[in-house]
């Protein structure tokens, strides 16, 4: 019997993702050795085969096995169930398609070679990618669409994770939304009310907080970034307590949003925090420095080069 | 899902101001390019340069009329009560100051010829530092273009028709731009000693009358 459980279980190993259970796998491997007294091993191909056939797999997919997100290696060949949760624009005439793709588990990126010439994946939809290829760049993960691979729209619709880890970004902040500054808040859902009404939740107690909403570009993606009070003193030496003397001062919170306007708009920021969607929850923010100097004799070089 | 917001392309204005061509526009909300010579698609850009002139149109028309001046060329741009933001800033900034802007790209079709312009977004005061910083990121964008123009993308082919460029042109403006960076690092050294000097000569003078 101990023999029996080690093929179920190696048997459910490769299918474990499509829907398949132990005990169904059992049931057919006890009825082919203890019936048709099938010998075992004959047994164990006789069911991976009808599976396949049954789930409908070729024998490459089961070669590049359905992994989900967060048990991506590098160097292996994999099939992932996702959504496309982020789309950039390709830097390079060798990349059809980048961005971010999400399941339950984590999220990775992505990059659809050119020469793959696979129809093109859209925001927001859920795609299964057959026979892809797992890289790693500076500790984050991305598959490789090349032309073995397949890229199929799926019915399901794929929940993603939440947490989609670090990111570091530099850029110029490039727009303040008006809900930025000394603003007061919903105490039960956190968005701006209005005359101390909330959308959602009509007439509440409320929050004064400190925070920033804009975008950082750099010049090829755009992130939507929130700063909350430890950020923006850190950038501007402005915290709670001086923009509420600031407001009080001049008879209007308006004056701590033109305060950072003045002092962010159009400023390059190096910014780290967790990325959700398109936004940034900024953990860190600093100016952003660089040697010019240095760098121009670099690209002087790269020009001459072209 | 909203729409995506445009990203704020790198461009000199050299490059900028040889555009001629529009894309887009055709369908409802579908926004409007400028395609330029090196087959870049820009709706939005964003540029640190030197504000050299603010005026008014023409009297009483609320509109100023501005440039910012890069390297290797001006950008021309119309601030008007569309852009109240813009407008207000500018109000408070004098020429010359370096500059931060975000702004939309456009194309002015006037009596057969075809003017690119500016509608800045948002204005502010930035400093050396950062400008030194644009030029070397629009110098390295820009360079990626001219890489980008010797393959067969669709923008590729799209600007070789429409303008069939000279990407030699293109690599000594790139050159050029980042050699004036060069000098201009030394140069505004220079320039504030001679602030200090003359602050210091403010001083004696005022030392004489006591
Ligand atoms: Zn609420």
């Amino acid at each position: 019997m101990e023999k029996i459980q080690s093929i179920v279980n190696e048997i459910y190993e490769i299918f474990k993702d499509y829907n398949v259970s132990k005990s169904e796998i059992e049931k057919r491997l006890k009825l082919l050795i203890f019936e048709f007294k099938v010998p075992e091993d004959e047994a164990k191909r006789t069911i991976i085969n009808g599976l396949r056939r049954d789930l409908n797999l070729s024998r490459e997919a089961l070669r590049f096995p359905l992994t989900k997100i967060a048990d991506l290696e590098p160097g292996k060949g994999v099939s992932v169930k996702a959504k496309v949760i982020q789309l950039w624009e390709p830097t390079s005439q060798s990349i059809a398609q980048w961005g971010v793709i999400g399941d339950e588990t984590g999220t990775a990126r992505f990059v659809i070679w050119a020469k793959s010439a696979k129809r093109k994946v859209e925001e927001g939809k859920n795609y299964i990618f057959e026979r892809v290829f797992v890289d790693e760049f500076g500790g984050i993960k991305s598959i490789k669409v090349t032309s073995i691979s397949e890229v199929r729209e799926i019915e399901e619709d794929i929940e993603v994770s939440e947490n989609w880890g670090e990111i570091e970004i530099t850029g110029a902040l490039v727009s303040i939304s008006q809900n930025s500054g000394l603003v007061q808040v919903c105490k039960i859902c956190g968005k701006v009310i209005e005359a101390g009404i909330c959308k959602e939740h009509g007439k509440v107690e409320w929050n004064e907080v400190l925070r920033l909403r804009g975008v950082i570009d750099d010049g090829e993606r755009t992130y939507d970034v929130e700063m909350e009070e430890n950020c923006i003193k850190e950038l501007t030496g402005l915290d709670l307590r001086t923009a509420k003397k600031m407001a009080f001062e001049h008879l209007d919170r308006g004056i701590v949003l033109l305060e950072l306007k003045k002092k962010l708009l159009g400023r390059y920021l190096k910014i780290s925090g967790d990325l959700k969607f398109r936004t940034v929850n900024v953990k860190k923010a600093e100016f952003f420095k660089t040697k010019v100097r240095e760098e121009v004799d670099k690209v002087l070089e790269e020009v001459k080069a072209l | 899902m909203r729409t995506r917001r445009e990203v704020a392309r790198r461009v000199f204005a050299k490059e900028f101001n040889s555009s001629r061509y529009k894309l887009g526009g055709n369908a409802e909300k579908e926004p409007v390019y400028v395609l330029t010579p090196l087959g870049l698609k820009c709706n939005r850009i964003f540029i640190i340069g030197a504000l050299i002139e603010k005026e008014e149109t023409k009297p009483d028309s609320e509109v100023l009329r501005i440039r910012i001046a890069d390297p290797t060329g001006s950008f021309l741009g119309f601030v008007g009560k569309f852009d109240p933001e813009a407008k207000v800033s500018l109000t408070e900034i004098d020429i010359p100051s370096t500059v931060a802007v975000t702004a939309k790209a456009r194309l002015l079709e006037r009596g057969g010829r075809v003017i690119p312009f500016i509608r800045p977004e948002t204005i502010n005061l930035s400093d050396f530092e950062s400008r030194d910083y644009w030029i070397l990121e629009t110098a390295k964008a820009t360079m990626k273009r001219i890489e980008m123009m010797k393959g067969d993308s669709e923008l590729a082919r799209l600007a070789r028709e429409k303008y069939n460029p000279n990407l030699e042109e293109y690599k000594e403006m790139v050159v050029s731009a980042l050699m004036r960076l060069k000098e201009e690092v030394e140069i505004s050294e220079e320039r504030e000693e001679s602030i200090e000097e003359s602050i210091e000569e403010e001083i004696l003078d005022l030392n004489d009358l006591f």
